[in-house]
């Protein structure tokens, strides 16, 4: 890390020193966690496989005479996204329970907001990589003619990821001290999917449609709302979890 | 305002969980350079009089200040199992804002585990661990280190390691406390002793030259007492 | 007074309330029934929009102030808080049972199924599965502390959802009848119906806060008997 010279006594360098701080604890908190990931394989495998499952199982659950596999496809999906995603969302903090490591983390200088960033970024790359795993085994598999629309799509795809991070991590923190926490985390987590998926599934449908771009505006401003608010709110509300 | 000599100070410290109160009406004055040894029996509330001066529990009552930072070795490493000896020590420093080789190398030789360092913490022994762990407190170089039952588990030489450290801090002017039922080990270097009964801080007294029989019938007395 | 005797009390006011709100229910359901006329489109069957749009109103109330009450607990850390949002939580769940359920039946005879994928009834079953959802993390939790903490941060984070929640079905297609009462404009429906409807939101907006009173006293008492027992322990 290189050693940034601003002096402290603008307000502009103690804004600068601060954000520094936030990020590189975050980024030191993510590397972290998928250096861990990386050393045991076993949640992103498991999440691969269970996509590629997904996305197979659904292709084959319908009558291939009356419902053809494009119709299906939007919401086939999201649905793959949503599930892998969640199971890749727990591990985050079961992993700060192992040795009781989030008391180390409390005990330095980090920053809740820090902890927060760290844990939401490693998980947004986690699912990234099911996402980016899944998309064109899910081209493949349904035949769907996306090639011209890939950044209209890659655009929706990073902010429903953003929004499922966001909350996601939020809950996962707190239900990780449940018993039940891989039953507990879908539970609490799924009815504030509704919005982003929904408005996911309606812009990609839409996508796959060759719709102009004026009928996805809304929904795209509805998940764009969607980010900011519970971006801002799980890391705010994140000091409430951690904290006792 | 703290004394100018002071290592930690608490006042008037109280804890519960739920309506129980676990800990009751604790102050206390920890100088610098000094090593104070915790007794009490099992559930007299030392592991979470040392949790609510790390700052990890916040007191329902009272307040603490830590003079220079806080090191705290628990029964847990508070450390990955995946990542090796020198990583772990290498993450710590970078979330205290710093990247300090050098530093994390002068501890793992400190502790004795230069060979180790490289090997992932779950092939680690538990003396093995208990000194990774007491790296990790020493990284910020803390005014306080707070020690819970450090030696549980390990052999003659890591205890040995684990007290030249405690000795070491205290010449350098740090405070310590430990909280063990083990005293024999700790009584050389140790300068205080607090006690602590259901919660509450029943003496703090000077070592004058005790030895564990005499610091043990002590806490007989105060146990009955109280 | 101490927190037994004050508990009791309010359970007493609460269950006034309730019994208050019960009898007015059935004046209102007499006056429904007899002394309001019957719509034109829709017939008969209509007439339970009496009583489903207020719960539905109501539920919405419950579930506000949880969301409302658990941003407070957050700031002020009063223990009371938590209790009171827990205990609209609770009341909110069984009105939106109610809901659930009087919206099909008010839905066979006009659109011809039990269940649409309707707007209004959707965004309920949503709301009411997340409660759910919040009551059964406040049974996992043992600790007092963390409990009323992670309750609260969920009660905040429902409140956020809710008009999220609320535009996402309405874009969807909607079935649901346009809104008579929440509309911008001044409300479509004749004065004579408009009294009903009110009065019988009145009435079950009442029951809610007997209710809610007797559930918060419920709570207090059991909070009063976990401090005794701590207490005998010691």
């Amino acid at each position: 890390m290189v050693a940034m010279r601003v002096p402290s006594c603008t307000g502009f360098g103690i804004w600068w020193q601060m954000a520094n701080g936030l990020f590189s604890v975050a980024g030191a908190i993510a590397a972290k966690d998928l250096a861990v990931e990386w050393r045991t394989k076993t949640a992103i495998v498991s999440s691969l496989v269970f996509a590629i499952l997904v996305l197979a199982i659904l292709y084959f659950a319908r009558d291939a005479t009356a419902v053809s596999a494009f119709e299906v496809a939007p919401g086939v999906l999201w649905v793959t996204f949503t599930f892998a995603g969640m199971l890749g969302l727990n591990r985050a903090f079961l992993l700060e329970r192992e040795n009781h490591a989030l008391d180390g983390l409390r005990l330095t200088s980090a920053t809740p907001s820090a902890i927060f960033l760290g844990k939401m970024v490693g998980n947004a790359v986690f699912v990234g990589l099911i996402e980016l795993v899944s998309l064109p085994l899910f081209i493949l598999f349904y035949d769907v003619p996306i090639w011209n629309r890939l950044p209209v799509l890659m655009l929706v795809v990073a902010m429903a990821t953003l929004a499922f991070v966001s909350v996601g991590t939020l809950l996962s923190a707190m239900v990780v001290r449940t018993r039940f926490s891989e039953v507990m985390l879908p539970v609490l987590l799924l009815p504030f999917l509704v919005p982003p998926i929904v408005s996911a599934v309606q812009v990609t449908w839409r996508i796959l449609a060759d719709r102009p771009m004026a009928e996805m505006t809304g929904w795209l401003s509805l998940l764009g709302a969607f980010d900011v608010v519970f971006f801002m709110l799980s890391i705010m509300l994140f000091d409430a979890i951690i904290t006792e | 305002m703290m004394p100018p000599d002071a290592g930690v100070v608490a006042t008037d410290v109280a804890w519960r969980v739920g309506y129980r109160w676990i800990l009751k009406n604790i102050s206390l004055t920890v100088a610098a350079g000094t090593v104070t040894l915790l007794v009490g029996g099992n559930g007299s509330g030392k592991t979470s009089l040392l949790r609510v001066l790390a700052g990890l529990a916040r007191p329902a009552k009272g307040s603490v200040s830590c003079r220079g930072g806080v090191g705290f070795v628990a029964h847990h490493s508070m450390l990955y199992d995946s990542l090796t000896g020198r990583e772990n020590l290498a993450f710590i420093t970078r979330l205290d804002g710093g990247h300090a080789p050098a530093r994390v190398d002068a501890l793992l030789k400190q502790m004795g585990l230069e060979r180790a360092a490289d090997q992932r913490l779950g092939t680690y022994s538990r003396g093995m661990t208990q000194r990774l762990a007491i790296a990790r407190a020493l990284l910020s170089d803390p005014g306080v280190l707070l020690l819970d039952e450090p030696l549980t588990g390990l052999d003659e030489a890591a205890a040995r390691i684990v007290v030249e450290v405690i000795k070491r801090r205290r010449q350098d002017g740090h405070a310590i406390i430990v909280a063990s039922h083990q005293l024999v080990e700790f009584m050389e270097c140790a300068t205080d002793i607090g006690f602590l009964v259901s919660g509450k801080l029943a003496a703090w007294e000077p070592v004058n030259g005790r030895d564990a029989g005499a610091v043990m019938h002590r806490l007989r007395d105060l146990v009955a007492d109280g | 007074m101490n927190r037994r005797d004050g508990a009791l009390t309010t359970a007493r006011r609460g269950s006034i309330l309730t019994v208050l709100a019960l009898a007015g229910f059935a004046g209102v359901y007499v006056r429904a029934l007899m002394f309001t006329p019957i719509e034109r489109f829709q017939g008969p069957a209509q007439k339970i929009l009496y009583v489903h749009a207020p719960i539905a109103l109501t539920t919405l109330l419950a579930f506000g102030v949880t969301g409302l009450l658990s941003l407070l607990y957050l700031i002020l850390k009063d223990r009371r808080l938590d209790h009171l949002a827990a205990s609209s939580a609770e009341v909110g769940v069984v009105l939106s049972i109610a809901m659930l359920i009087t919206g099909p039946i008010w839905g066979k005879p006009i659109w011809g199924t039990w269940w649409t994928w309707d707007a209004r009834l959707t965004s309920t079953l949503f709301l009411f599965l997340l409660f759910v959802g919040y009551l059964v993390l406040r049974d996992a939790l043992t600790d007092f502390g963390m409990r009323a903490r992670y309750s609260a941060v969920l009660g905040v984070l429902a409140l956020g959802l809710v008009p999220f929640i609320h535009m996402t079905v309405y874009w969807f297609r909607t079935l649901h009848p346009a809104p008579v009462l929440l509309k911008p404009d001044a409300p479509s429906m004749p004065g004579v119906m408009l009294v009903t409807l009110l009065s019988s939101l009145a009435v079950v907006i009442t029951m809610y806060v007997g209710f809610l009173m007797q559930r918060y006293a419920l709570s207090v008492l059991e909070d009063v008997r976990e401090e005794e027992a701590a207490l005998e322990l010691s």
